[in-house]
């Protein structure tokens, strides 16, 4: 019995003894601390997360519909007067509250991958590995920074300008920045990442100088309107947008030969040589999937959303050509079955063939890419800023407009033809023909302050604004998510 | 512990049976007033130490004179002196002691008088559930106990329940009790098989929680499982039962369905889809009955056996149960199998041994409802079933934009397996002191979960993909105590006990997602290999928790009575200074019914006043909150089309400075038993106030999104418990016995620190809601609902008002708080409170010879519910593209004005996050009618007992909630924050059952 005492004493102790360590917090399955950037493989990683704010699919950023919806104050593109379409219709008819859903995708996933951006700007420095590759993600990092405040201060105008990576309390509290101070920023941002990006793309779905210089350049375009007004960079754009054209074929950009080979959609394929910058979708990986082509873009008829389509005077005043043919469906019915015209069609519009998957195929996930930028749009950014600006059109403005009117089956127009205004005109109108759909009006509208002009007169059978439009209309109210928590905002 | 108890002080008579030779052996069987053989009864020569106990079928031989006395006794009877009169057979019927003034309860670490006991402990004794079909532990505990609270949220076999002890105290943290299962913290009960229950204590008051330190701030719940005793017995128990729907929503019949279609369709210029030829077809044929589809009638079977027994020092009981539920949602399941073993043996006259052991396996098959009710409600009735290939029709034309409710059915599967291990074990030493005792326990559990789901390529919209997730977790328990029990000068009665405990939680899981799989119908999830495109990711967590505790009992001629406890817990998810804690109390009690003058009123057989103070704790966070960690499984990036590329981003903002979150608690009781116990009435008030709230709180997303865990704020919760239990009749062979509780919580958010308000959501109503669903505001409820009002339609004469908003008669009218003639957010407001104000139950036991009646009611009151389910039917959100409930038949329009449901209108804005969809939630339920019949003893020849009964459950509900059940909801049951959300939640059942039991 004495030894048994003993015994259990003994275990009384061995179970109390260690004590000191047993708290220790075993964090071994855990990534965090600042250790985590400062090898190559760790802000390679940190930019791939930054990247994720621009698609991940439903939640943050441009492989979903809702950027789609955004943008449906534009004359080329509306929704259905009823069904479930609330949320987008509050676009249509400028009326949208702080609580509208389709915006915040884009307003959080800019914001998150400016988080991750800012992560590996304000770290690379010391990261330690092959510089000419540190070099090139820090601009990839320059550009994701860039894009996401470019689409941010353009759907919200005054927006919290964050430069941290981290986390601080002082981030609760922060106002808002101006257009111009974000500005600021973008333009800094992509001449940063015109230096340091290469000539050719790491991968489809990357940027190159290139694609940095082209952005650089609707940025440019942008701030010559509203609000900013400066006018002095029209030249800027020209200048920067002429940079690429004149060396497209050093960073492989190119105008397809037809606009059918630019709307294939074939998810067998990684985009086309018309895309200075896409972000892919991945069907195999349900937050990487893209959810913008497909049913989103198709008819009830088809198995579709009905989420956006054509606006009826935009669709009767489209010239005609092979461009008009492959933007619009305007016959409805899956393959092998019968057609209906789109005028006996439920919601009697046209739709957008250009969101429709190769093979017609009836899904929200696929792997095609969503193409932010396209070739055929710095030929226009070129043509009409140099119009706009100093000295107006010249040979390579026409040029560059008529590239794209002959191959949507327009005339060319003859060189001199026009004044500097008239043919600036022609350009942006040439924009919403050749961009229909792809998010490019709305923004042409707000920034030569057309949008009131652009929505006097819709087809009685659209949809109608709730009220007159207004300045007030050209930007979005700041999500009440971040208004609701902030009260500088 | 009380069985064990009765074990060890059942072994030691035995050592002490002396036979006296001279006299006349006289044998007899002790039963109690059910009929039912009592073993295990102290059988006493009067004024000797002469003794026996019964058997396990009641009997018993005892050797006395023809002139002694024989004293019976049994813990929670009455005890009965009988004379012997030279007879050698008395049998004996034995009353229960309603006073149960001998009644020990278990207090954690260690047992009480229940009369000593100053804290508010409400014991629940198998007696109360005993004749209903109960498969479930939250089943036993709903009802029955006041101040506490459960609500069967998942009404799918096998789904979730809530349980609440006196409200809930944190914003984040899970507010579950804390379970506690023959002495292993932090149990789960989905594994405990009820029948294995011998005694469920309820903790309440901080004076009786403070020994659970850190988790004992919502509650404890401690479960003792049954050992065995001396001899054999085999107990089967069968019982089946049929189930079906309680209500369904009411759907348009196709023919109206298509006509108020096309009716909207040309009121907002849009082709109207169907032609009177159709229309007419639809009336003649019918259309799709969705709702049918899904769900079906239910079946379900339990087994259990059950062998207890021992012979002097060891006693055994195995126990195996299986259970298995076809849900009332087509291809929906549920299986549980249960196996226990629980061994005590008394070593010799100092040391005693016992170990528990069980395993149990839980297997949910598509129990999560989700799509398939909303589904139901969203998919036209005019729309097909199925296609001319024999397939589930692909996609809707007017009605959802979604995927057909039969796929969500039938080519999909989420199956979550859980296999438990749990081993708990220990010896008590009585040390050579007098009084004193060493116990060392310890304890382990294994936890190993499988999820694997499977959405087939039509579910998927052609995208099929699986995913598989495995976990392993491993708990580790180690409890020391030292207890010290003696009595002196008897009357001062003193107890302590010491403890030095430690857990340690490990955890390691493995994901594999798969997409794009090239053989979804031949491998489904079981082999997820052939595929597009795959991605894997592992995760280890790890938590440890030291503590040490003492608490003394003391109390002077049973009368004054105190105790006072502490307890100090370490964590390894705090740092620095914060990661220890003490959690005091203090108790007192007065016995009144001791002091003279009560006893010469002659009202009370029991009167006790007690109050207590303490506090508790609330770790309730996750282990490395205080650390800013990477996302290291969302971030996956395609940036061509042919894979992703794994990479990281920030997850949330760690906290370094996180603390407790601790719960201060005022108890007052009364305790009052009249008639000799046969009526007994306890009453408490309690206030519950905790600090350094543990939230969640929401960061900008232009600062990167997510949350950040803080100390902020103060919650309050206070309400009074009443319950009354009596045997109104007892009249021969006819006894009706009754208990009522009620409760009341009144909860408050006092405090946010700095900030004004803070929202939460689900993501339950994911398309539906606008904004966070819920708002904590200082002066509010948790659990309060953010919207807008809404006022109903504009009428005719408001055309003015309405034209400032750009709207017209007909249009949905939201109240404009701010009166800018605009409707934005600054409009939201709270429009209702999903925090239930009062529960209570209501339990009647009738017996009349062998036959028993049970009658259990079981309410909720003072609750909001938000009905999304209805909301997306009937407005155009989410998935459904029309209205499809019977109610759109009034909608407004020219001639029906006065109709609150809108117009179809271009300029129609629906706020589904606003009050025409919330709706009470209270309810009054016929929980459990059983009806029970004992197979006469005679029949069987003593062989064995049979029982056999039949049982309804949720027969009759009473509530103006108009989804299938009140009860359900679509949000977890950890959380108080967000709660009472019905988006196509799996509704409750009406349960038929008929079983059989036999004892021998």
């Amino acid at each position: 019995m004495k030894k048994l005492n003993i015994l259990l004493l003994i275990a009384l102790l061995i179970a109390g003894a260690g004590c000191k360590d047993f708290l220790e917090e075993d964090t071994t399955g855990l990534l965090y601390g600042n250790d985590v950037l400062s090898t190559q493989d760790g802000l390679e990683a940190a930019l791939t997360g930054s990247y994720k704010g621009l698609g991940q699919t439903w939640a943050f950023g441009f492989i979903h519909p809702s950027a789609n919806a955004a943008v449906l104050g534009g004359d080329d593109v509306t929704t259905h007067p009823g069904s479930n379409k609330a949320d987008w219709r509050e676009f249509d008819q400028f009326n949208v509250p702080a609580t509208n859903q389709r915006s915040n995708a884009v307003y959080n996933g800019c914001y998150k991958a400016i988080q991750g951006a800012n992560n590996v700007i304000n770290n690379y420095e010391a990261t330690t590995g092959t510089q000419e590759t540190i070099r090139i993600i820090a601009g990839e990092a320059y550009f994701i920074r860039a894009f996401s405040y470019f689409w941010l201060t353009r759907f919200w105008g005054n927006i919290p300008l964050v430069t941290a990576g981290e986390f601080s309390d002082d981030l609760l509290t922060i106002g808002t920045s101006t257009p111009q101070q974000v500005y600021e920023m973008i333009v800094s941002d992509l001449q940063m990442a015109e230096t340091m990006l290469l000539d050719t793309k790491r991968d489809p779905g990357r940027p190159n100088a290139g694609a940095a210089k082209a952005f650089l350049a609707d940025v440019y375009l942008t701030m010559a309107g509203w609000p900013l007004m400066q006018t002095d960079k029209y030249d800027l754009a020209a200048a920067k947008a002429k940079e690429v054209i004149d060396n497209h074929t050093t960073y492989g950009f190119e105008l397809l030969p037809t606009f059918a080979a630019v709307f294939e959609n074939d998810p067998a394929v990684s985009g086309t040589a018309e895309a200075i910058f896409q972000i892919n979708g991945f069907a195999g990986v349900g937050n990487a999937s893209n959810a913008t082509y497909g049913n989103t873009a198709m008819p009830g008829e088809e198995g579709g959303w009905d989420d956006f389509f054509s606006e009826l005077n935009f669709f009767y005043s489209f010239p005609e050509g092979p461009r008009k043919d492959v933007t619009f469906r305007t016959e409805f019915g899956r393959p092998g079955e019968p057609k209906i015209p789109w005028q006996e069609s439920l919601t009697q519009h046209p739709y957008y063939q250009k969101w429709y998957i190769k093979g017609e195929v009836l899904t929200s996930s696929s792997s095609l890419p969503t193409v932010m930028m396209r070739y055929a749009h710095v030929l226009t950014v070129y043509a009409e800023a140099k119009a706009r600006g100093t000295g107006g059109a010249d040979q390579q403005a026409y040029d560059a407009l008529n590239a794209i009117r002959v191959r949507g089956g327009e005339q060319p127009i003859p060189f001199g033809s026009l004044n500097a205004l008239q043919f600036a005109d022609e350009v942006v109108q040439e924009r919403a023909w050749e961009f229909a759909a792809e998010r490019t009006r709305w923004f042409d509208l707000v920034r030569l302050e057309r949008v009131e002009e652009a929505n006097a007169n819709k087809n009685p059978a659209d949809l109608q604004p709730i009220g007159a439009i207004t300045k007030d209309d050209y930007w979005f109210p700041l999500p009440y998510t971040d208004t609701s928590i902030n009260p500088n905002l | 512990m009380k069985q064990a108890l009765k074990s060890i002080f059942l072994l030691l008579l035995c050592c002490q049976s002396y036979v006296f030779a001279q006299t006349g052996s006289i044998t007899g069987k002790v039963t109690s007033p059910d009929n039912a053989a009592l073993p295990g009864v102290n059988v006493l020569v009067a004024g000797t130490t002469t003794g026996t106990v019964t058997d396990l079928d009641g009997n018993y031989t005892i050797n006395a004179s023809n002139a002694a006395s024989l004293t019976f006794s049994y813990i929670g009877y009455i005890t009965q002196t009988v004379d012997v009169n030279s007879r050698s057979e008395i049998n004996l019927q034995l009353v229960e002691d309603a006073t149960s003034l001998s009644e020990v309860v278990v207090v954690g670490y260690g047992t009480q008088r229940k009369t000593d006991v100053t804290g508010s402990v409400a014991a629940l004794s198998t007696k109360e559930f005993a004749q209903q079909p109960v498969t479930r532990f939250d089943q036993v505990l709903q009802g029955r106990v006041s101040g506490v609270q459960v609500t069967q949220a998942g009404g799918a076999p096998g789904g979730d329940s809530k349980v609440r002890i006196r409200g809930a105290n944190s914003v984040l943290g899970n507010n579950d009790p804390l379970y506690v299962i023959d002495g292993f913290v932090g149990a789960d009960y989905n594994n405990i098989n009820p029948n294995d229950i011998e005694t469920i204590q309820v903790l309440k008051d901080a004076a009786s929680t403070s020994v659970y330190g850190s988790r004992g701030a919502n509650g404890v719940v401690i479960i003792t499982t049954k050992n065995g005793s001396k001899g054999i017995r085999v107990t089967y128990e069968g019982q089946a039962s049929v189930s079906n729907l309680i209500k369904e929503f009411d759907v348009l019949p196709a023919a109206e369905f298509a006509e108020i279609v096309n009716a909207r369709a040309s009121a907002i210029g849009t082709t109207a889809p169907f032609s009177d030829t159709e229309i007419a077809g639809y009336r003649e044929n019918g259309g799709t009955d969705w709702q049918d589809l899904v769900y079906r009638i239910g079946h379900g079977q339990q087994h259990q056996l059950t062998v207890a027994g021992g012979g002097d020092k060891t006693t055994f009981l195995i126990s195996g149960n299986y259970l298995n539920q076809k849900g009332i949602m087509n291809n929906s399941n549920f299986k549980r199998y249960i196996l226990r073993s629980n061994i005590a043996t008394q070593l010799n006259d100092d040391l005693s041994l016992h170990l528990n052991l069980f395993g149990s396996g839980r297997i949910n098959h598509n129990t999560d409802g989700g799509g398939a009710i909303t589904q139901a409600l969203a998919w036209a009735p005019t729309t097909p079933a199925y296609g001319d290939d024999g397939m589930p029709t692909f996609t809707d034309p007017v009605g959802s934009v979604y995927r057909n409710p039969l796929d969500y059915l039938y080519d999909r599967a989420n199956d979550q397996e859980r296999t438990t291990l749990n081993a708990i074990g220990g010896l008590k030493y009585q040390l050579p002191i007098d009084g004193l005792a060493i116990e060392l326990q310890y304890g382990v559990n294994y936890l190993n979960g499988q999820n694997k789901i499977l959405n087939g390529q039509r579910v998927s919209n052609n995208n099929s993909n699986a995913s598989r997730y495995s976990f392993e977790q491993i708990t580790l328990q180690s409890t020391n105590s030292l207890s010290y029990n003696r009595t002196f000068n008897e009357n001062h009665n003193l107890s302590a006990v010491a403890v030095f405990e430690t857990q340690e939680f490990t955890d390691n899981n493995f994901t594999a997602n798969a997409g794009g799989l090239r053989f979804p119908n031949q491998l489904g999830y079981n082999n997820i290999g052939p595929n597009a495109s795959s991605t894997v990711s592992a995760g280890f967590q790890k938590w440890t928790l030291l503590s040490l505790l003492g608490r003394v009992n003391y109390s002077f001629k049973d009368k004054y009575l105190l105790t006072a406890a502490v307890r100090r817990d370490g964590s390894s998810k705090f740092r620095g200074d914060n990661r220890y804690s003490v959690f005091p109390s203090l108790a007192l009690g007065w016995r009144l019914s001791e002091e003279q003058f009560v006893k010469d009123l002659n009202i009370f057989s029991d009167l006790k006043l007690r109050g207590s103070w303490g506090m508790t704790g609330s770790q309730a966070i996750g282990p490395y909150t205080t650390l800013s960690a990477y996302n290291t499984t969302t971030p996956t990036v395609a940036f061509n089309n042919t894979g992703v590329v794994a990479g990281i981003y920030q997850g949330n903002p760690g906290n370094p400075n996180l603390k407790w979150e601790t719960t201060r608690q005022v108890d007052i009781g009364v305790e009052m038993e009249f008639l000799g116990g046969r009526v007994s009435v306890e009453a408490d008030y309690f206030h519950k106030s905790t600090n350094d709230l543990l939230l969640n709180a929401a960061i900008p997303n232009y600062a990167g999104g997510g949350t950040q865990t803080r100390n902020i704020g103060e919650i309050e919760n206070k309400g009074f418990e009443f319950s009354f239990a009596g045997t109104p009749i007892e009249r021969g062979a006819l006894r009706w016995e009754t208990s009522l509780n009620l409760s009341t919580v009144k909860n408050q958010v006092v405090s946010l620190g700095d900030l004004p308000r803070l929202g939460t959501g689900t993501g339950v109503g994911a398309g539906m809601s606008t904004t966070y669903e819920f708002m904590l505001i200082p002066g509010e409820p948790l659990g309060s609902y953010w919207g807008l009002n809404y006022l109903g339609t504009f009428k005719p004469d408001e055309a003015d008002i309405a034209a400032l908003q750009g709207r017209f008669p007909g249009d949905p009218h939201y109240e404009d708080v701010n009166g800018d003639d605009a409707i934005t957010t600054d409009d939201f407001q709270i429009i209702g409170r999903a925090f239930p104000k009062a529960s209570g139950g209501w339990n009647n036991t009738v017996t009349f010879k062998d036959f028993t009646l049970n009658v259990f009611f079981q309410g909720v009151f003072g609750v909001d519910k938000f009905n999304y389910t209805r909301a997306a039917a009937l407005s155009g959100a989410g998935d459904a593209r029309q209205f499809i409930l019977t109610e759109i038949r009034d909608y407004y329009r020219p001639g029906n004005e006065n109709s609150d449901i809108p117009a179809f209108s271009k300029t129609y804005q629906p706020y589904t996050q606003s009050s025409r969809f919330i709706e009470n939630g209270a309810y009054v339920r016929l929980k459990n009618i059983s009806l029970s019949y004992n197979l006469p003893s005679a029949l069987l020849s003593d062989v064995a007992t049979i029982r056999v009964f039949v049982s309804a459950t949720n027969l009759w509900t009473i509530t103006k909630y108009t989804g299938p059940d009140p009860e359900s909801s679509s949000v977890g049951s950890g959380t108080d924050t967000a709660i009472g959300i019905d988006y196509g939640s799996y509704p409750n059942a009406k349960t038929y059952t008929a079983g059989l039991n036999i004892t021998f």
